[in-house]
């Protein structure tokens, strides 16, 4: 690989690292991993529920990103076709360890939402007690609505790039996603609330 | 909004909904108790969502030297997936060639035998070697340089060749 131009730095637009990236310019690559790195890693780690694996899993998904260059069409959506592979990553990693931890997930909708008890702002803050139960109720949704509810309410991506990356159609994905909510909410109701213990 | 959706809330959080999208939606929100309370859970989720990134640390993993590394290896790494295409290509010819081998077989022993012309066919003795003029007449000689190549290919002497007999007189 052989630089080209002038360095890119961390403020130059998706479209334009990504052309210099495609033309083999290895430091608009650094800049695009360097960029989306730590939210694929944080997937990858949320998909897994492991460290050391979401290290090699997002090494993987970059490689696989750096030949596969030319074949992003949307250029403005860099992140969401990243994550798009490192789901991919993620499924054949199962496969091939063998993982199959999916909790029963099932469905309480119709009470949940009864019982729910409305936040305070004071919930807002998430110390380190509550970020590991958040953490664990998100590790009991079954994996696939996970990835869905995570990259909404984590990497901001839009009900239609979420179809895309899981293959789904929108009505599923907002269903999905609504449910994921729904039990996320429940895991954590009385940690919500004045229900803190 | 003639039915609660969580998904309107989510967008119009997210700042997607378009502005007369977002005034309706926030209007309906106001004077409802169960979009009021949806809204407060979705507040929280996005809160908790960014203080749990920022506060992820950084991973050496997610070094870029360790990735190029990685890129070097992989690039002069051989495509495993050509090679699996190519034993596939390499099946595919040997079962065309072994097919032709027996068709070619077939043609060869089912082929009369007998004088040229009269009497051709059923009944005649199979001891016979077959003449020059049957051997014309059928076409067999087109095969003969086909079927010395395909044997030349396997490597073997695929069929019993009335052709081979006329070579050795």
């Amino acid at each position: 690989m052989v630089l080209v131009g002038t360095p890119p730095s961390d403020t130059d637009g998706e479209r334009g690292l990504l052309r210099r990236a495609r033309t083999g310019d290895p430091a608009a690559f650094r800049v695009i991993f360097e960029r989306h790195s730590p939210a694929v890693w944080r997937f990858l780690r949320d998909l897994l529920r492991d460290e050391a694996a979401a290290d090699e899993a997002t090494q993987e998904t970059f490689v696989r990103a750096h030949s596969r260059l030319g074949a992003l069409r949307d250029e403005d959506r860099v992140g969401s076709w990243l994550l798009g592979i490192a789901r991919h990553v993620y499924l054949e990693s199962r496969r091939t360890r063998g993982v199959h931890v999916d909790v029963a997930d099932e469905e309480h909708a119709h009470q949940v939402e009864a019982v729910l008890p409305t936040p305070s702002p004071e919930d807002l803050l998430l110390d380190q007690e509550l970020a590991g139960l958040l953490t664990e109720a998100l590790g009991m949704l079954h994996a696939e609505r996970r990835a869905a509810l995570l990259l909404r309410i984590d990497h901001g991506l839009a009900y239609e790039e979420i179809a895309s990356v899981m293959g789904w159609s929108l009505p599923k994905v907002k269903n999905e996603i609504h449910r994921a909510r729904l039990r996320l909410r429940e895991q954590l109701a009385a940690h919500v609330g004045g229900g803190r213990p | 909004m003639s039915t609660c959706r969580e998904s309107e809330l989510d967008a119009l959080l997210a700042g997607e909904l378009a502005p007369e999208d977002a005034s309706r939606v926030r209007a309906h929100a106001e004077g409802c108790a169960a979009c009021k309370h949806a809204l407060a859970w979705q507040r929280l989720e996005r809160g908790w969502m960014t203080q749990r990134a920022r506060r992820e640390l950084v991973r050496p993993a997610l070094s870029f030297s360790a990735l190029e590394a990685r890129l070097a290896v992989a690039q002069k790494a051989p495509a495993p997936v050509r090679h699996a295409r190519r034993e596939g290509q390499w099946r595919h010819w040997g079962k065309m060639a072994m097919a032709a081998a027996a068709a070619v077989a077939f043609v060869g022993l089912s082929l009369p035998r007998g004088g040229a012309g009269v009497g051709v066919g059923v009944g005649v003795g199979t001891e016979e070697p077959w003449s020059r003029e049957l051997i014309v007449a059928t076409g067999v000689e087109a095969c003969e340089d086909a079927a010395a190549a395909l044997e030349a290919r396997v490597g073997a002497c695929l069929i019993a060749s009335p052709v081979l007999a006329l070579r050795a007189d």
